[in-house]
């Protein structure tokens, strides 16, 4: 799945269509959207710096890290930012957002600072300067990934976000563009708005829920340890049809970095819309256990590999315990002589029944 | 005389003389209204005859899904070929792109084979749902099949609006994503509909509201909520005493739940769009044709004027398909066996709000 989404942003926007948006959800259970972020952000611009995408350049804006530690991450990860001078622009929004500062020290030439961030407007015209500065004008795409959302949100009203996201995606100049959102920092109406402007959704979640209550109990420590390096990566694709892609998948923080593993167990994710059936074709477990304990008749007797043991339905297992001792030394010295083959008719056929068997037959 | 009495009957009068009286793409309906084709046809099967005129009709959104763009195009579509007055509103910041993507009536009615197989109606044939096959039998209602006065098409969506069509004078578009209040759109739906009043002389003209995504998070006004309310009750009234239909589409998830609330109580008629998701094993399993499905479409209220009569449909879910990726087509589900004792909730978990009730 992240693989998907990589590629979906790779990919790019087609002409006249709107530029696929990918947001990052996560939340205080699941704290790994900033790793989820800075592998999407280097996986993207491998593949701009490779030459696999129509996308020219890339946009930082951060906000909630500093562009240094962007470009440690660069090169932590094998990718020179130093010739790749001229594929990514960072917007740095961290520094000084308001203007306070009257001097900054300037950190490399790939970074431009941004003082009004409470200005919707003029971060998008900066966006889009720095990206027509780094690709040039005309027809040439660019990407942009917004470090994160929620600072934004801070200084600007809901519809100014919006409207600076939807102007972005509807720029003929933006390939594509993903953003990182805490859920848990704003009101629900928020992240609905949010997920009405991307065209795909990842959000992470704990592989184990726990109750509130449960926090402190000693017991649930090693399922608070396990979902403090593991999780579970929703996506929800929109897809051009009008049709909703969902997948899967399980992730792991190691040390090296974020891993991304299909799921182990089968999962139901769509439950909603399918109405119980009249027919129940699952066991439960009783019935599980009662049904092994059916003694078959006849014929279906010694299918598992049992040495056989007649029981003919007329007397109870009890009695016929002794029975069958009896019985089972005559089948062996039978076998040589003939064998019974009985048909049953019907389940309720009573044994050597008198009755004649078209009786109940109505006509 | 007023006009003249019709009757739902399957014996139907010889209507040419009371549609000469009305202007193209307008039907008589029972009551004394009249309707207007919403520009899918099945749709106005479902709603016995179409949008009535003076009605207002809301459809609530997916945001996973672009589907009520499908209705907004055919409707709009439906409009300008009937050389009907159009007002659209939208988001964007030009909304006359989207006009551009409007479809083309299909070319003939032998492209889109409805009829059934012949060879199929040789063998015994056991129906399950055998209501679904009436359909096929019954003689379209459209009283004349002229081209030119067709009362409703069937659209090609891969095929683009004619050129003088989308160029033609009656077509206003607004932008409603910078105005910090609704009164520019206010009145300029006040000045469109006063090009329409309603007398009880012949209608020879019906006009066409649409609204895309009223409340889309984008515009300035999006988070006033007593202000969106009031314009659409002042949009309602003025639709109600004109010869108009006004579409307005919005996403509820945006809404708070009672303000929601509040915008479908105020609509006449009530629709609804739901994705659907792919690859849903279970899905596939429970409805036939799940692989052309594109999503649902739920009616939730059908308005009746001049009568106090509702409308109770027997079905109220319908998929839409796009048959031959061409045209829109709104079929019954088809479905499984159904637990009858398990009532009105259909075994839905609480966590997936998103899907809905089906209501078969």
């Amino acid at each position: 799945m992240a693989k998907s989404i990589c590629t979906a942003l790779r990919e790019g926007a087609l002409e006249g269509e709107l530029a696929p948006a990918l947001t990052i959800k996560d939340s205080i259970a699941s704290p790994f959207g900033l790793q989820v972020f800075d592998h999407v952000l280097s996986q993207l611009f491998s593949s701009i710096l490779a030459g696999k995408s129509p996308s020219q350049g890339l946009i930082l804006v951060s906000f909630s890290r500093s562009p240094s530690f962007y470009l440690e991450l660069l090169k932590n990860k094998g990718i020179s930012v130093a010739s790749s001078d001229k594929r990514i622009q960072i917007l740095d929004c961290y520094n000084d957002p308001l203007g306070w500062k009257d001097q900054l020290v300037e950190i490399s030439s790939t970074v431009t600072v941004f003082r009004e961030v409470k200005h919707m407007d003029k971060l998008f015209n900066s966006i889009i300067e720095l990206g027509r500065g780094l690709v040039g004008g005309g027809k040439i795409r660019f990407s942009i990934s917004i470090d994160s959302v929620d600072e934004m949100l801070r200084w600007a009203s809901v519809s100014s976000v919006a409207r600076l996201l939807s102007n972005l995606r509807s720029h003929e100049q933006i390939s594509s563009i993903f953003w990182l959102l805490h859920s848990d920092l704003h009101k629900a109406r928020v992240t609905a708005v949010l997920e009405y402007l991307s065209s795909m959704v990842a959000s992470l979640e704990p592989s184990h829920q726990l109750a509130n209550g449960q926090r402190g109990d000693l017991e649930n420590f090693a399922l608070i340890e396990h979902n403090s390096k593991n999780g579970k990566f929703h996506v929800r694709f929109k897809k051009r049809n009008g049709r909703v892609r969902v997948m899967s998948e399980e992730v792991h923080m190691e040390q090296s970095g974020i891993n991304f593993t299909p799921l182990s167990s089968e999962g139901a994710i769509n439950q909603g819309l399918v109405p119980k059936v009249q027919f129940n074709l699952q066991l439960s477990e009783k019935e599980r256990i009662d049904k092994a304990n059916v003694v078959l008749p006849f014929e279906h007797q010694g299918d598992n590999g049992k040495p056989l043991q007649i029981y003919d339905g007329r007397r109870s297992l009890v009695d016929s315990k002794q029975e069958r001792a009896v019985a089972v030394e005559k089948e062996e010295s039978d076998s040589q002589r003939g064998e019974i083959i009985y048909y049953r008719d019907s389940d309720d056929e009573m044994p050597d029944s008198d009755e004649d068997p078209d009786d109940d037959l109505d006509i | 005389m007023a006009t003249a009495k019709t009757r739902t009957s399957s014996f139907s009068r010889n209507f040419s003389t009371a549609v000469a009286s009305l202007g193209s793409g307008l039907k008589c309906g029972p009551n004394g209204t009249v309707f207007v084709s919403s520009g899918i046809p099945d749709l106005d099967k479902i709603l016995g005859g179409g949008f009535s005129l003076g009605s207002l009709v809301m459809v609530m959104e997916d945001a996973e899904a672009p589907h009520h763009m499908l209705l907004l195009r055919n409707f709009m579509a439906q409009g300008l070929v009937h050389s009907q007055p159009l007002l659209y509103a939208s988001p964007a910041r030009d909304p006359r792109g989207f006009l551009g993507t409007l479809p083309s009536p299909a070319a003939s009615k032998d492209d889109k084979s409805r009829e059934p197989d012949p060879d199929q109606e040789k063998d015994l044939r056991i129906a399950w749902q055998y209501k679904k096959y009436f359909g096929e039998n019954q003689l379209n209602f459209d009283g004349q099949r002229d081209g030119k006065h067709e009362y409703s098409n069937e659209f090609d969506l891969r095929k683009p609006l004619e050129r003088h069509l989308i160029n033609a004078r009656c077509i206003d578009c607004v932008s409603i994503q910078d105005s910090s209040d609704l009164s520019t759109l206010q009145d300029r739906c006040a000045t469109f509909l006063s090009q329409l009043p309603r007398n009880d002389g012949s209608i020879c003209c019906a006009g066409r509201i649409a609204i895309q995504s009223f409340c889309a998070p984008h515009c300035a006004h999006s988070n006033m909520e007593w202000e969106m309310l009031s314009f659409i009750r002042s949009l309602k009234s003025m639709v109600r005493s004109s010869n108009s239909v006004a579409v307005i589409t919005f996403p509820p998830s945006l809404l708070s739940p009672s303000l929601c609330k509040r915008w479908q109580h105020m609509a006449d008629t009530l629709l609804s769009v739901k994705a659907i998701q792919d690859e849903d094993k279970e899905l596939a399993q429970l409805l036939t044709g799940y692989q052309d499905m594109v999503g649902f479409l739920n009616v939730h209220k059908v308005v009746r004027f001049n009568t106090q009569v509702p409308l109770i449909l027997e079905a109220t879910t319908f998929s839409i398909k796009l048959q031959k990726r061409r045209y829109l087509v709104l079929e019954c589900l088809n479905q499984a066996p159904v637990d009858g004792s398990s009532g009105t909730s259909y075994g839905m978990s609480g966590s997936c709000s998103k899907t809905g009730n089906l209501d078969f």
